[in-house]
């Protein structure tokens, strides 16, 4: 079973799915809340199973489809893959776990367990096609859970999420082709296998253009200024649940795509565009964030904050470092948990007022405390406070770029000021002051089912906070791998000074202690 | 001895995790004496460890466990007692205990008592974490957590906007120090490969002098942050907000001071660049005067000694930055006794008078309150340097630093100051407890604090009183086994005396003339008419040289407004509309294009042939061009193309 | 007399098939386009016969035997629709049938 456990892990959210649809509507919850945790021990499973040594992919399976044009059915998992799709599995889990009161249940948690399918399918594949498909059919429960249950202006937020983010991925799928055409030319055979196109060198200039092709899909899912203008409609519209989700996974693909296959595939390309991509990553901190300042919902302060916490994650990623590229892949991990629990929170507040503008609020400290201290602690993880599990991944980031620019690191560090200011202002505006809206006298605080999603997400943000060594090794492995693919594989002379080579300093370490 | 580290360590975590359970609960006074019993075992602890350090015993080290490795990065939490930092764990434990005790009775009426707790342990918790690591990123781990704490602390009554404010105040303009603090650390890590202080200290005296200039300054930066050094002073005054016993623990004792401690602590790295530290010193001693300035004419109690705080931390600056961390040091010990006491005594000024802070307002209060009279008294004549407190022997020593290191412009700012703070701490004594009874009519009825809290500040009484005279040779020879041991003499026997003597003197005229004028019959609650009120130099003052002003107009304002324009204008006007733009454009390009779609068989047919033409003649016309094309290429070469 | 090659041929088919373009253009019956495109066809099959003589290649005569029975097949289609369209709207005039009108 272990030789199969991917695929499983894929299909099996799928085939519940399907048999979902005989469920009675009375049962659905109970059914959902066991798949998804049935999902959530084989992730967990696999976590166990993983072997935190290796440095490249494990439980590899691989069926062919056509193999005439190298296109197969490739997955397997890294250390840079792995937690993302651990934490896929626990999101959807505790998104069913905690599902208030919706309409339609049964198709929302039939839904949910079909997206499930496609997150775990993007981050395993190994064939770009088979990505692709994943990366593309992820969109389509996506655009149901907005579109379906989302607020009054879900149908404009549902479709321009779906053509915008579909429309960037056509250029990545043209890209794809180029590729698997370039690699045909340069071996005589077809082939879409990610690990295939590792080992080919192209030219700078092919590399150029494919990475442009590539870019303008993963920027636009990351949501990367200015393509981000779909996520806060996104965001405002969808459900607490899809919210939680799109942030917690959905724009982790992009990010992720960036690490997969910009960055291994050409890095010649990613170090010319290093400083272009750095300036648009700082703008998108630090711009985005005095958006989220100006924002009156609270849920739009969330959502941009996002974008700008993304900002740090493409930073670090385009770091071209190990500390660098580490720290984004744990900073996914931590933005994951930190804005999906602060997605959950703003819907509990929703549940209860059905409002999200903040003017409505103040006080709500009074009445709420357990809400306000479990928003104030998610609130100060967001802000990256040492000890709660965004720092590391910030700290991370910001220190591996600190080796490429120092300056513009500078620039970007503005991320902790200014996010300091809008967290601390909508927290001001919501929980401080007398309680002056009559209509919040009487709100209850967190429920039970709240808790249930709330608490774990406050241990995880702790406990990787002050321990993340046991996410950190197996992630720091596998990125090492690919820093020294990256170098090895560079052509120009710049690429060769920019990405450290990891292989000489081992060298050099073991040549010294020899004398 | 590890046990003791990790006892004085954690005993405060495990105080405000208790506290913490009782946080939705009614009040229980329970929430309150185990926190302060635990920080009296850390005391203890802290003890054994200073009595092991004074008996030369080795500097203790441990590593708990690795907190981040990835790539050459390895941060560990460790923790070290070397003699700088047991002398601030040996402050820091003493202060808040005593504290701790305090505001057992003081927030005895307040109903988030159990909250309280939890965070002013929490807040020690963070502070020793800061003293005791050993390397840059757990002091910032410590760093950010005191800046938590306070944030929490001065925001603790929350239902009060001016708090709220304050609090956010405090974090964010931390914050941008902060930025400083960590741009530091990163040039720390990429320079010498390490975070440790032994390792990174030691690889920079290999490094170029430019490098080691930014290193120095951006720490420095962060330094300015939580000692609230000017331009990032404000916050210090509006933190005032917190209850008192967070003043005296937080604002004044010991997270103000965590900037001066970071500077002693690299002082390796200071010393080898004297520029920055003169620059240091400059700023401190600006502030020193500058601090001084606006807490003479100041009406709110705490807020003059939050002046007085800020500017005792310019002393410090002072010293660190030309070199004498010891004495630095030293003054920062002697400080937090009576600063604390000062704002203890304050505490129960504010308690007697219902919160009521405007010294005008009082007036006789000594008839009442004899015990809290005669501390703070003591706290103020140690606080002016007056022979033979406890800021005799430290004050003073950073007047002889600097007249002995010649920097004369330095010594006269410092000696002015001392002028100042006699005058404006005597004031406030002088309008609280003495002259005419002017609380009565307003309605206030004071009574003495209760007699435990008394008891609990008693010890930072006679601190305030015998630390000088008693601790500063055996912490003079314990500290400078680690800092450098410059003695500072001035030369001439005679100019010692008169420097001294002189400054006493000097000191002893400004009490004097601070009674002569504030305790005259004619003392008012000011209305805003008198000739003095309308001085400018008066408004000057008392609007704190309009620079909180400053920042709410020229930088919160724009900000805010700034990131309404990039809201509405850009992103929506400008970024969305763009993208949307695209859409309606392809929208309306089938919308126009659609009429084709007649419907007619007739029209479309007339379409289809159309067509047909088109492309027959496209195919006529490549199939011509590829024939010819040699000849066609010979005419555009001849044409220049 | 004159030989009669190929190139009169293609030239009858050419004008053959510039009637049945014009016709299918220009008629509003729906009958009498029928008719232009039949002689469309045939303009073609005329073509397909005469270059398959020339060339002696039989090929070019069976296509035109294909294009004689679609047409067929098309006619005996299109007039039944004719004919349903006539009894409904009792006109088979072009312009009144634009229901797939975009």
């Amino acid at each position: 079973m272990l030789d199969n456990i991917l695929s499983i892990l894929i299909f099996f959210p799928a085939l519940a799915g399907v048999l979902g649809f005989m469920i009675h509507k009375d049962s659905m919850r109970a059914y959902g809340v066991a798949v998804a945790t049935i999902e959530f021990g084989l992730a967990l499973w696999l976590w166990y199973a993983f072997d935190n040594t290796v440095a490249g992919m494990q439980f590899i399976e691989q069926v062919a489809l056509i193999p005439t044009f190298g296109i197969n059915y490739i997955i397997g998992v890294d250390g840079i893959s792995l937690f993302i799709i651990v934490l896929a599995a626990f999101f959807t889990l505790i998104g069913i776990a905690s599902l208030t009161d919706t309409k339609n249940v049964k198709n929302m948690i039939i839904t949910l367990l079909m997206l499930q399918m496609t997150m775990v399918g993007v981050f395993v594949a190994l064939d770009a096609i088979i990505f692709y498909i994943f990366w593309e059919l992820s969109l389509v429960p996506m655009l149901y859970i907005i579109g379906a249950w989302g607020g009054p202006l879900r149908i404009y937020a549902s479709v321009k999420f779906f053509l915008y983010t579909f429309a960037g991925s056509l250029v990545m799928l043209v890209g794809m082709l180029f590729m698997a055409y370039f690699y045909y030319q340069a071996t005589g055979v077809w082939s879409f296998a990610i690990l295939d196109w590792y080992r080919l060198i192209l030219p700078e200039n092919f590399q150029l253009w494919l990475f442009a092709a590539f870019f303008v899909g993963f920027a636009i899912k990351v949501p990367m200024f200015p393509f981000h203008t779909w996520l806060p409609y996104a965001h405002g519209q969808a459900p607490t649940i899809g919210s939680v989700i799109l942030a917690a996974i959905l724009l982790k693909m992009g990010t992720y795509a960036f690490i997969r296959f910009s960055l291994p595939l050409f890095p010649d390309a990613a170090t010319f565009f290093m400083f272009p991509i750095a300036i648009l990553a700082i703008i998108m901190i630090v711009y985005t964030a005095m958006v989220a300042y100006a924002q009156e919902d609270v849920k739009q302060v969330v959502a941009y904050s996002s974008v700008s916490h993304m900002g740090v994650i493409i930073l670090g990623t385009f770091a071209l470092n190990v500390e660098g590229i580490t720290g984004s892949i744990f900073l996914m991990i931590a933005h994951g948990v930190v804005s999906g629990a602060l997605f959950l929170l703003v819907g509990v507040i929703y549940d209860r007022r059905h409002t999200k503008m903040m003017s409505e609020f103040g006080g709500l400290a009074h009445v709420m405390p357990r809400y306000a201290t479990i928003f104030g602690l998610m609130m100060m993880a967001s802000v990256g406070m040492p000890l709660t599990i965004n720092f590391v991944g910030e700290f991370l980031s910001l220190l591996g770029f600190y080796q490429q620019s120092h300056i513009l690191t500078l620039l970007a560090g503005i991320a902790i000021i200014v996010g300091a200011i809008y967290m601390l202002a909508a927290y001001k505006k919501m929980f401080f002051g007398e309680l002056t809206n009559e209509k919040n006298r009487n709100l209850p605080d967190v429920s039970k089912r709240e808790l249930v999603a709330l608490i774990p997400l406050s241990i995880i943000t702790i406990w990787l906070g002050i321990y993340p060594k046991p996410i950190l090794d197996p992630i720091n492995n596998s990125v090492e791998s690919i820093v020294q693919l990256m170098h090895d594989k560079s052509t120009s002379e710049e690429a060769k000074k920019r990405i450290p080579n990891l292989a000489r300093e081992a060298g050099l370490v073991t040549s010294q202690e020899a004398h | 001895m590890e046990i003791y580290l990790y006892v004085a360590l954690f005993a405060p975590l495990v105080g405000s995790l208790f506290a913490a359970l009782f946080g939705a609960s009614p009040r229980t006074k329970i929430a309150g004496i185990v926190p302060s019993l635990l920080l009296g075992v850390s005391f203890i602890a802290s003890s054994v460890l200073l009595k092991h350090i004074v008996s030369g015993g080795d500097i203790v080290h441990v590593e708990m466990m690795t907190w981040m490795a990835t790539g050459d990065l390895y941060i560990p939490f460790g923790f070290v007692v070397d003699q700088i930092s047991v002398t601030m764990m040996m402050v820091v434990t003493l202060v808040s205990t005593i504290v701790h005790v305090y505001a057992i009775g003081y927030m005895d009426h307040d109903k988030g008592f159990n909250r309280f707790f939890s965070y002013l342990s929490a807040f020690v918790f963070s502070m020793m974490i800061l003293v005791m690591s050993d390397n840059f990123a757990g002091l910032f781990i410590g760093w950010e957590g005191v800046g938590l704490c306070s944030w929490l602390l001065i925001g603790f009554w929350y239902h009060k906007e001016s708090a709220t404010w304050a609090a956010n105040e405090a974090f964010i303009m931390n914050r941008i120090a902060d930025l400083g603090m960590l741009i530091g650390i990163f040039l720390v890590f990429w320079n010498t490969g390490t975070l440790q202080y032994d390792g990174a200290f030691a690889a920079m005296q290999n490094l170029d002098q430019e490098t080691l200039t930014w290193i120095g300054i951006f720490l420095f930066i962060g330094a300015m942050g939580k000692s609230a050094q000017f331009p990032l002073h404000t916050w210090l005054a509006d933190a005032m907000e917190g209850p008192t016993p967070v003043s005296a623990l937080i604002h004044a004792a010991t997270m103000v001071t965590a900037g001066v401690y970071l500077v002693v602590r690299s002082n390796e790295l200071y010393a080898l660049i004297p520029h920055v530290g003169l620059f240091i010193a400059s700023l401190g001693a600006f502030v020193a005067i500058f601090a001084a300035s606006m807490a003479l004419v100041n009406r709110d109690i705490k807020r003059v000694i939050a002046y007085s705080t800020l500017s005792q931390l310019g002393y410090m600056f002072a010293a660190a930055g030309l070199g004498a961390y010891w004495v630095a040091l030293f003054h920062l010990m002697a400080h937090a006794f009576f600063k604390a006491l000062l704002f203890l005594g304050a505490g129960n000024v504010m308690h007697a008078m219902n919160s009521e802070l405007d010294p005008f307002k009082m007036g006789g209060l000594g008839k009442t309150m004899k015990v809290s009279m005669i501390m703070m008294t003591l706290a103020s004549v140690a606080l002016a340097g007056i022979f033979p407190l406890a800021g005799f022997f430290s004050k003073d020593l950073i007047l002889e630093v600097a007249f002995v290191d010649h920097h004369f412009i330095i010594y006269t700012v410092l000696l002015l100051t001392a002028g100042l703070t006699a005058f404006y701490s005597f004031r406030i004594i002088a309008l609280i407890f003495h002259g005419e009874d002017r609380h009565t009519a307003l309605g206030f009825h004071p009574h003495e604090a209760y007699k435990f809290m008394l008891v609990a500040m008693s010890p930072l009484l006679i601190l305030a009183i015998i630390a000088g005279f008693t601790m500063k040779m055996p912490y003079f020879e314990m500290v400078t086994q680690l800092l450098p041991a410059t003695e500072y003499h001035v030369h001439s026997a005679t100019t010692y005396w008169i420097m001294t003597i002189g400054t006493q003197l000097f000191v002893i005229l400004a009490i004097f003339f601070a009674y002569r004028k504030y305790m005259s019959k004619d003392i008012r609650v000011p209305d805003g008419t008198s000739r003095m009120e309308n001085n400018f130099f008066y408004k000057l003052l008392i609007n704190q040289y309009y620079i909180p002003h400053f920042y709410e107009e020229y930088l919160v304002k724009p900000y805010r407004e700034l990131s309404t324009i990039f809201f509405k204008q850009i992103d929506q006007k400008i970024v969305d509309a763009t993208v949307d733009g695209i859409a309606n454009v392809l929208l309306a390009t089938g919308e126009s294009t659609r009429v084709v779609q007649s419907g007619n068989l007739s029209t479309m047919l007339k379409w289809m042939v159309a067509g047909m033409v088109a492309l027959l003649s496209l195919a006529v016309v490549f199939g011509l061009a590829v024939k010819y094309l040699d000849e066609i290429q010979a005419i555009l070469s001849g044409l220049g193309v | 007399m004159m030989e009669i090659g190929l190139n009169h041929y293609l030239v009858l088919s050419t004008i053959l098939f510039a009637i049945g373009l014009i016709g299918v253009m220009k008629r509003r019956n729906l009958l009498l386009l029928f008719f232009a495109t039949e002689i469309l066809l045939n303009s073609v099959n005329i073509a397909f016969a005469a270059i398959s003589h020339y060339y002696g290649d039989l090929t070019g005569q069976m296509f035109a035997f294909f294009v004689i029975a679609i047409a067929a097949s098309e006619v005996a289609v299109g007039l039944g629709l004719l004919i349903v369209w006539h009894k409904r709207h009792s006109n088979i005039d072009l312009d009144t049938m634009s229901t797939m009108k975009g």
